[in-house]
């Protein structure tokens, strides 16, 4: 439900002569479903890792909302990426040893967010994803499972912003056509912006917009109905 | 967060296994050695507690420390019995009580003493009585024995190939409680068995003059001995180099030189005494009825050690000076103890040291371990941050990790010490006699504090690396 405006944004590494993202103004509506595509080195992770608050903000304004995070400290930059952001990667990145029920509260609870209502909203959403045994441990589950208790820990606290960053690269095709009905879905019932960033051409064509990045730059951006035109 | 690290710790249990073994064993080589200094002290003085003042002929202080209070078998050269005599009288002196060393049962040597020294050093009887008679013995609280048993002295030990009194046996009558000292090993006899069981001072107590084999000071009073068996021990005794060496031959002559004179004697000093006890003391030695008398006269043999107890301070200081000179040695056995501390002191800085060594090795090991750990976990840890986890938290929880497991190791490690120094205490005990008082003070607490704040500055070092991690570097690694 965030909106977000990019200004003259320019991302450069240490040791590297051109910049690796340029910017000048990148404009994306409030609860719009966008994909991100690009090859390797287009700039592409950088984005997200810009956009989802990560990385620190060198040159430019991001703006979410009212939110210019490029102003934000980092533990600032910490605390509004774990109220606004619901983050789902390529690798879920669970942690072995706790039950699906604890890793999507795990986040909130470092946090000290986790309340009774927000343990009531993870088994909710833990039946949403269309699991069943909260008390399983994630390292017994298969990926596609994985990524579904992910995407739960993701949307746990609400967020205005879901980003994905490849969800569906290491599923099979079954899976991930599953997890991608499910981010579309959620979406759609909280209202949230999505962003993708993906390879996933069948995921890609069922969002609203693509953006597709070469050399740290945007070199196209169409909406849907463009793309089935 | 503590479920967190719980999971996580579940997950690496094998390398926790081992960082908490690592820093419990140098942990309880440190407490160890500090523990089992601080009891052998403390044992060591309170077994010397009740002896204010020893007093010997001159010669080495610990030798006669070692000897009199911890009673190790060693040769101790002869103090005058007249110093005994001349000790009683002294108004200075609350008692003074003559100590006789050379035999042994079963391994416990036996002691020659006074019933005052017994009523004076000990808290009273387990069981049974004071010996009241001559061939009468009482038991330390560690002596394996039972009332009524018999004891046939060995002279020596069994190890330095002591030969046995075959033909005397005391019986046991009376068993004390335990004091803590070597003395609970020791069987106590009364002393003029002892000089009588060697052929000395066979007139005890008794003002007529008796002579002394040992001292030598007196030979032409002798009439002493009591008959060809004991003349012929002595010269045995002799052979043997115990500690009455050095009185022995002079003692074989006399006894060969004065045995009528001392029959003569013997049935007088007995007075009452019926005519089998003078048989019975020719051919046994002892004379198993005979009363006790610990009136101390003139003809006193000599005496490895005198232990006295002085009324004052004061007096015990002046009594000392007083027998520092010529033949005698005043000793306080709390001031040679001192000087034997400073050399176990020298010892446990050494130890240490080393303890302090393995320590430090131990921390290096850690932090290298950790900070290798670290970089391992660095996308875990990333992960974290971007899902929303406040770097303090990170912190937090890398930090608590590591300073879970030294705690636990530093808590196993004292725990481990102490059970260490109570069974290195133990067999002290049991070989000596002298109970260590293992147990934590202060001090200890202090060495706790101390390796727990080092241990949250050592585990704060890796939790830094964590914490100072970009996130979105550490997803990338």
């Amino acid at each position: 439900m965030l909106s977000l405006k990019i200004d003259d944004l320019a991302v450069s590494f240490p040791g590297l002569s051109a910049p690796v993202l340029v910017l000048d103004g990148l404009e994306i509506a409030a609860g719009s479903r966008v994909a991100l595509t690009g090859g390797s080195g287009s700039g592409k992770s950088t984005l997200i890792n810009i956009i989802a608050g990560l990385e620190r903000v060198q040159a430019g304004r991001v703006v979410w909302g009212e939110e210019n995070i490029a102003d934000l400290p980092e533990g600032r930059r910490d605390r509004w990426r774990a109220a606004n952001i619901g983050l789902v990667m390529q690798e879920f990145h669970l942690f072995p040893g706790l039950s699906a029920l604890d890793n999507i509260l795990l986040p909130a609870r470092l946090s000290r967010a986790a309340n009774a209502d927000l343990m009531k909203r993870a088994e909710s959403l833990f039946a949403t994803v269309g699991l069943k045994r909260p008390g399983q441990h994630v390292e017994t589950m298969s990926r596609g499972e994985m990524q579904r208790v992910a995407i739960a820990r993701a949307l746990l606290r609400s967020p205005g912003v879901i980003i994905a960053d490849e969800p569906t690269a290491s599923l099979d095709l079954e899976s991930g056509e599953a997890v991608g009905d499910l981010l579309l879905s959620v979406a759609a019932s909280t209202g949230s912006t999505l962003i993708v960033a993906s390879h996933d051409q069948h995921l890609i064509g069922r969002l609203d917009r693509r953006l597709t990045l070469s050399g740290g730059r945007i070199v196209a951006d169409t909406e849907r109905k463009e793309i089935a035109a | 967060m503590i479920g967190f690290i719980l999971a996580d710790l579940r997950r690496l249990w094998l390398g926790g296994i081992v960082v908490v073994l690592l820093v419990a064993l140098a942990t309880a080589l440190g407490v160890a050695v500090t523990l089992q200094e601080r009891s052998l002290r403390l044992g060591s003085a309170r077994a010397a507690d009740k002896f204010d003042l020893v007093i010997g002929a001159a010669g080495s202080e610990t030798q006669l420390i070692l000897s009199s209070i911890f009673l190790q078998a060693a040769p101790l050269p002869l103090v005058d019995g007249a110093v005994l005599t001349k000790l009683a009288a002294d108004p200075r002196v609350a008692w003074a009580a003559p100590v006789g060393f050379g035999d042994s049962f079963a391994g416990y040597p036996i002691v020659g003493t006074t019933m005052s020294l017994v009523s004076n050093t000990t808290s009273g009887f387990a069981e049974g009585r004071m010996f009241a008679l001559e061939g009468e013995a009482i038991l330390g609280a560690a002596v394996d024995l039972s009332l009524g048993a018999e004891i046939k002295p060995m002279h020596g030990t069994a190890e330095t190939g002591g030969h046995t009194h075959t033909e005397i046996a005391y019986k046991v009558v009376g068993k004390l409680q335990p004091t803590g000292t070597p003395w609970d090993r020791a069987i106590l006899v009364p002393i003029q068995a002892v000089w009588h069981v060697h052929g000395l001072g066979h007139d005890h107590g008794h003002d007529e003059g008796h002579e002394d084999g040992h001292a030598g000071a007196h030979d032409e009073e002798h009439h002493h001995g009591d008959g060809h068996d004991h003349a012929h021990e002595g010269e045995e005794h002799h052979e043997d180099g115990d500690t009455h060496a050095e009185g022995e031959a002079d003692h074989a002559e006399a006894a060969i030189q004065l045995v009528v004179s001392q029959r003569q004697k013997h049935a007088l000093a007995l007075g009452p005494a019926t005519s089998a006890h003078v048989e019975s003391d020719h051919q046994g030695g002892i004379d198993a009825d005979a009363p006790i008398v610990e009136t101390f006269g003139e003809g006193t043999p000599g005496l490895p050690a005198i232990l006295v107890k002085p009324k004052t301070i004061a007096d015990a200081y002046r009594l000392r000076q007083e027998y520092r000179t010529g033949n005698t040695l005043g000793v306080f056995p709390g001031e040679v103890l001192t000087g034997l501390y400073a050399t176990l002191g020298d010892a446990k800085m050494v130890l240490s040291a080393v303890a302090a060594g393995s320590q430090g090795l131990v921390a290096a090991a850690l932090v290298l371990v950790t900070v290798i750990h670290v970089g391992q976990r660095r996308r875990q840890i990333g992960a974290l941050r971007a899902f929303g986890a406040p770097r303090g938290s990170v912190f937090a929880i890398v930090w608590l990790e590591l300073f879970l497991l030294v705690v636990l190791g530093v808590g196993i490690g004292f725990l481990v010490g102490l059970g260490a120094a109570h069974i290195g205490a133990q067999l002290f005990t049991a070989k000596s006699g002298v109970i260590l008082p293992v147990g934590f003070t202060r001090e200890d607490l202090r060495l706790a504090l101390f390796l727990l704040g080092f241990a949250a500055v050592l585990s704060a070092i890796p939790a830094l690396l964590a914490y100072r991690q970009s996130p979105a570097a550490a997803l990338r690694a």
